[in-house]
């Protein structure tokens, strides 16, 4: 199993576009982080001051952040695009893989790719929190850390099934990006009951917009909350999810020729 | 002689197209065995079936009498059509990566780029390599791990003449070493000297299968020249032991029986009044052979 990722590693390390992708979500992630926190308007609903603090820290960087996931899902779905293209799956197969070992070892580059950007986040939220407060509440809420890592898989996953359905990079970087458009358009026309266990709502639904107490205006926070399923059944369902992703990538391999 | 590979009536169609059609045949240890067939035969196709790249229809092969398993292709070094390589890693790194998936040392690395000659430009990166230089990185990545069976589809393909000669050199030495080689091409001189045995697609079909000599009838011919052609060819008709007349231009092509030699016509052509101006012996016409089989 570790071989596999080593194997992965040994493929991308020398890859410019792993390089410039990570790079954008290292250096803009605690840029807009910071950036968001400039903002004052009068009479604005949300009030900044306490949005590092911890533990709104948490909720607050997940969120920013997880714009910057679907760009790392994008490279993951240019990454097994590759593949295809270099027809590198193809040769694998010849040298001796299986196409199970080409699906676990999607899987556990994926997966380190999430703790990687979790572990940012951690490191970024924990200096935002500790620079501009002290340290009480940095151990509560945390569970949105965790909650992130899920979204991560979760691009990442619907990625893995677009790149192996469509194969050109172009073309399923594409796909990535309106499956999300489309999926709202589809919502539209979709009573709110049936819609909000569409996947992509789910997914996104992880790092839901930030209303931790006091930052925001009770009337607009109320509003805003009661469409949403609670956090903690959108995590089951988003694991299923990701298992069920898995799972048709795997099915939709083995029926294929490796071409 | 143990059978390296069976391959028991393996059918595949691409849609409409039937590309294989009842597939059998056998491979033995230490045969240099060459598939042979015009374009869009089915060679690729039974390469790709039998390293399971693609899925057949019906029917089933084994290697060393095992069903087929990725521990065993880990042992087969072998080339599928185009080299296929991460165009932005160099020629090392790329290898690297194929010594991990077959499990063998990262030393040999280095043999097999000696062995094609590349080691120069190991570390350039594959994309920067000219088509002859990918070809001969793929089939370096073939002999990673001294493996006893090869499946090479075309090795030559985009090389040049020192290329070609030097692959063909490589055959004939791994064979020398007793390693069974199974080899596709449609070019019949390359098959013609390297391969032991043969089997000749068309259209998905099996033609015919067996040692070269016996499948391509590769016998020696007679041809004679004298000034009357046509009185040649009466006489050589006459003559014990001689058949298929054939006039080729200004000669006249005849096989002759077991046991007679070109000084046994000359002899009976003298006898009978005519003198040949010219009597040599030429190899049977491959190719001529090769259509026929596959008209
Ligand atoms: N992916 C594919 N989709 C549809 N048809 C295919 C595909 N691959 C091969 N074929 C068809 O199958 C038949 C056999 O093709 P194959 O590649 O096995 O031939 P080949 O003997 O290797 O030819 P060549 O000498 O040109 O390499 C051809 O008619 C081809 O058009
Ligand atoms: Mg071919």
């Amino acid at each position: 199993m570790l071989d596999l990722l080593k194997i992965e590693y040994k493929k991308i390390i020398p890859y410019t576009t792993f390089w410039v992708i990570f790079g954008l979500f290292f250096v803009f992630t605690p840029i807009v982080f910071y950036g968001v926190g400039q903002f004052k308007i009068e009479g604005f609903p949300i009030d900044f001051s306490t949005m590092y603090n911890f533990p709104n820290v948490w909720n607050n960087i997940t969120y920013i952040a997880s714009w910057f996931n679907l760009l790392i899902g994008m490279l993951f779905v240019i990454l097994t695009c590759n593949e295809f293209n270099f027809k590198t799956f193809r040769q694998h197969i010849i040298d001796g893989h299986s196409k199970t070992d080409f699906i676990i070892a999607k899987i556990l580059l994926m997966t380190s790719f999430a703790i990687f950007s979790t572990l940012y986040l951690f490191i970024i939220g924990a200096l935002f929190g500790f620079i501009s407060g002290g340290s009480e509440g940095f151990a509560s809420d945390n569970k949105y850390l965790f909650i992130y890592f899920i979204q991560s898989l979760g691009y990442m996953s619907v990625g893995l099934i677009i790149a192996i359905l469509i194969r050109s990079s172009a073309m399923s970087i594409i796909t990535f990006i309106c499956s999300i458009l489309a999926e709202s358009i589809i919502r539209a026309l979709i009573p709110d009951a049936i819609d909000q266990y569409f996947p992509m709502k789910i997914i996104s639904n992880l790092t839901p917009f930030p209303t931790p107490d006091g930052m925001i205006a009770e009337q607009m926070k109320n509003s805003m909350i009661q469409e949403t399923m609670s956090l903690n059944t959108t995590l089951i369902i988003a694991v299923v999810y990701i298992f069920i992703f898995w799972g048709i990538s795997y099915f939709i391999l083995t029926k294929k020729d490796a071409k | 002689m143990t059978a390296v590979l069976n391959i028991n009536g393996i059918s595949k169609s691409y849609g409409k197209v039937q590309a294989l059609n009842n597939l059998v045949l056998q491979i033995n240890q230490g045969e240099i065995f060459g598939i042979l067939g015009p374009n869009g035969s089915g060679k690729t196709t039974t390469l790709g079936i039998i390293l399971s790249v693609l899925n057949a229809d019906s029917g089933s092969f084994s290697w060393n009498g095992k069903e087929p398993s990725k521990y065993d292709r880990k042992k087969i070094g072998a080339l599928l059509e185009t080299p296929n390589f991460y165009p932005y890693l160099t020629a090392r790194q790329n290898l690297s990566i194929v010594c991990k998936i077959k499990e063998v040392n990262e030393s040999e690395v280095d043999r097999v780029l000696s062995i094609v000659d590349l080691i120069n430009r190991a570390n350039s990166k594959f994309k920067t390599f000219s088509l002859g230089m990918k070809q001969r990185l793929a089939i370096a990545s073939t002999l990673l791990g001294n493996p006893d069976i090869l499946v090479l589809d075309e090795p030559t393909n985009g090389l040049d003449p020192q290329g070609i000669a030097e692959i063909r050199a490589i055959i004939l030495d791994l064979a020398s070493e007793g390693k069974t080689i199974i080899m596709a091409s449609h070019i019949l001189d390359e098959v013609e000297k390297v391969c032991t045995h043969v089997a000749v697609l068309k259209l998905g079909n099996l033609l015919t299968t067996g040692p070269i000599q016996s499948v391509l009838n590769n016998q020696e011919q007679i041809f004679v020249v004298s000034d009357n052609l046509d009185i040649l060819k009466l006489t050589l008709s006459q003559i014990d032991g001689v058949s298929n007349i054939t006039q080729l231009g200004e000669k006249v092509s005849v096989m002759l029986a077991e046991g007679k030699d070109s000084a046994y016509l000359n002899k009976s052509l003298f006898d009978k009044g005519i003198i040949a101006s010219e009597i040599g012996i030429q190899k049977s016409d491959l190719e001529a052979n090769f259509l026929e089989i596959i008209k």
